[in-house]
Order: C-alpha cells, then sequence, then structure tokens
C-alpha cells in the first residue's frame, strides 16, 4: 500500500504537506502506560517517522484495563519490547527507538527530539524529565486521576516550568485510580496537541485543557 | 473585584465554574478563601488546607498565573483584579 493511500483518510483533513511534515516528525514518549500507550499507537497509525519510548515497567494485570497496547500474554514481559512489536506490527514505516531506562535528574533526551509527550505517572520523573530538556523544545503534558485530567504545551526556555506551575503539589498516596476511557480520552486530546505541535500550532501553549469526564466540561486555564 | 476561578475537583464540589467577591484592604488569600467559604456556603477548605490551616499539597492555588509557592503563600496580598484559580490537577498516567 502506498503512503498516499495509507494515509488517504487523514490527508482528505490534513492534506499532503502536513502528511510529510508529520513522516518527518520525531516525538520521544515518556512512559508507555496508560497514556502513553494510546499515544504511541495514535501517533504510529498516523505515520509519525521516529518515536524514543521510555519505561522500566513490566506488564501487570491492573495495566489491562487502560494500556491498550498490551494483553494476558504480555504478562510480566517488559513494556517496551511489547510496545515495539505491537506498534510495528501497526505501521513497520515509523521508526522505534527503545530507552529502558527510569526518568532521573541525569536524563537528556537524545539530540533529534524536540517534542516531548509527558505521559508520565508521577510528578518527580516529569520534574526531571523536563530539567534534560534543550531549550525550545516542547513538552506537552498530560495527567489524569479519576475522572479529572489535563494536557498543557510548555516550551522550554519561555514558558513556566511544569516543577513551577506544580511546585508544591504532592504525589496522592498509592495507587491513582485510572479508567480505560478516561486514559484514552485524555491521550487523543495529547495526540491531537502533538500533531498541533508537529504542524507549527500548538493550542494549548501555556495554556491547560482540564478535562473533566463526570459532569463533561472543558475549560482553559491560562498559565 | 476579585475573582476566583474552580477548577477540576473543586468546581464539581462546587457546583460552579467562578465566583466574584468585592476587594477588602489589606487581605491576602488565606483570608480571602475564608471569605469565600462564608460568601458560597459551601465548605471546601478542607480540600485545600489541613487543621492548622496550612495547604494539603493537592491542589495548585495560582494568583494571576502565579503558584502562591512562588509568592509569599496564603499570605500573598490580594489586590483589585487579581484572578485566583483553584486547581487539583490530575497526578497519574
Amino acid at each position: 500500500m502506498s503512503a498516499a493511500g495509507r494515509y488517504s483518510r487523514q490527508i482528505l483533513h490534513w492534506g499532503e504537506e502536513r502528511q510529510q511534515q508529520l513522516e518527518a516528525a520525531t516525538v520521544l514518549i515518556a512512559g508507555v502506560g496508560g497514556l502513553g500507550a494510546t499515544v504511541s499507537q495514535l501517533l504510529t497509525r498516523a505515520g509519525i517517522g521516529k518515536l524514543y519510548l521510555i519505561d522500566d515497567g513490566l506488564v501487570n494485570w491492573p495495566d489491562l484495563n487502560r494500556q491498550t497496547l498490551y494483553s494476558e500474554t504480555d504478562i510480566g514481559q517488559p513494556k517496551l519490547a511489547i510496545a515495539k512489536q505491537r506498534l510495528q506490527q501497526i505501521n513497520s514505516n515509523v521508526k522505534i527507538e527503545l530507552l529502558p531506562k527510569r526518568i532521573a535528574h541525569s536524563f537528556r533526551p537524545p539530540a533529534d527530539v524536540s517534542i516531548i509527550a509527558d505521559c508520565l505517572d508521577n510528578y518527580l520523573s516529569r520534574f526531571d524529565l523536563e530539567a534534560g530538556l534543550a531549550a525550545g523544545s516542547f513538552l506537552i503534558h498530560g495527567g489524569i486521576e479519576g475522572d479529572q485530567g489535563q494536557v498543557l504545551t510548555l516550551q522550554k526556555g519561555t514558558s513556566q516550568s511544569l516543577a513551577d506551575i506544580f511546585a508544591g503539589t504532592r504525589q496522592p498516596q498509592g495507587k491513582i485510580p485510572v479508567t480505560g476511557a478516561g486514559a484514552t480520552i485524555l491521550a487523543g486530546f495529547m495526540v491531537n496537541e502533538l500533531f498541533n505541535t508537529i504542524f507549527g500550532q500548538p493550542q494549548l501553549l501555556n495554556r491547560f485543557l482540564i478535562v473533566g469526564l463526570s459532569d463533561l466540561h472543558l475549560t482553559f486555564l491560562e498559565v | 473585584m476579585i475573582k476566583i476561578q474552580f477548577y477540576s475537583l473543586i468546581r464539581l464540589l462546587l457546583k460552579r465554574e467562578q465566583f466574584e467577591l468585592p476587594t477588602s484592604d489589606n487581605e491576602n488569600v488565606g483570608q480571602l478563601l475564608q471569605r469565600l467559604q462564608q460568601q458560597i456556603a459551601t465548605p471546601f477548605l478542607h480540600k485545600l488546607l489541613d487543621e492548622k490551616g496550612e495547604p494539603i499539597l493537592g491542589t495548585i492555588i495560582m494568583i494571576n498565573r502565579r503558584n502562591i509557592h512562588h509568592l509569599e503563600k496564603l499570605e500573598t496580598p490580594i489586590h483589585d483584579g487579581d484572578v485566583i484559580a483553584l486547581f487539583p490537577p490530575g497526578a497519574g498516567g
């Protein structure tokens, strides 16, 4: 199948030029769990040029309600290995590089990365991820808890930092409640913003999109 | 006037998006929130502050886009026209 045929339905929407921009783009996805599994899958289906995936976890039973790349036969396996296998089955044209590690303060992204998807599940790792980014990089942050979540785009060096915005915020004790619908909806908003950013028109730069799923509200908060 | 905006679970709890209060002389954000609770008659400060009146750290309090953690925390002075945002973010991923 030709690229034009494969991506014909989305090219009808955004055109050939943007498809070429997408196929030339590289995105780093930090965390391949509830948000990251769906974000990586949708970017792969759309024909992103290259993905870096970071995670150090193993597939576990409680992951299966929302982590859309994994299944029962993957229990106990490294998430990254399974993710790459599934993503390459979906689209073998996408280059996928694995970084099997936990994000620490010493983390520095590969030199060809300027767009980063924060799909992490804790504030400390988010702050460590952000600290290592090069000036001008775009960080698309996503967070989900119960039926509430948010997406925000920041540009390193010009925006307030995530660490400043979330200063003093404590990580909740214990496991965080997350549903499959909540994680998938927030991941969809993240991918939409990743497309906007790749096309040079981020819509959530310095502006939270706050999503409430119980009463179905969307609001913005400028930062 | 001071505008206080509610987001996420605070919005659900209070069943409103925002509230406006007239400016009061020499008031800080902690005092403003106490006055807000009296005005709207729905207890919500237990979601923001502990028994000693210190922030619980689950909700971001912003004044004009700045987290009060970088200002004078709950003692940050409030001025006419300020916009206060109360936002408990989702931590998971």
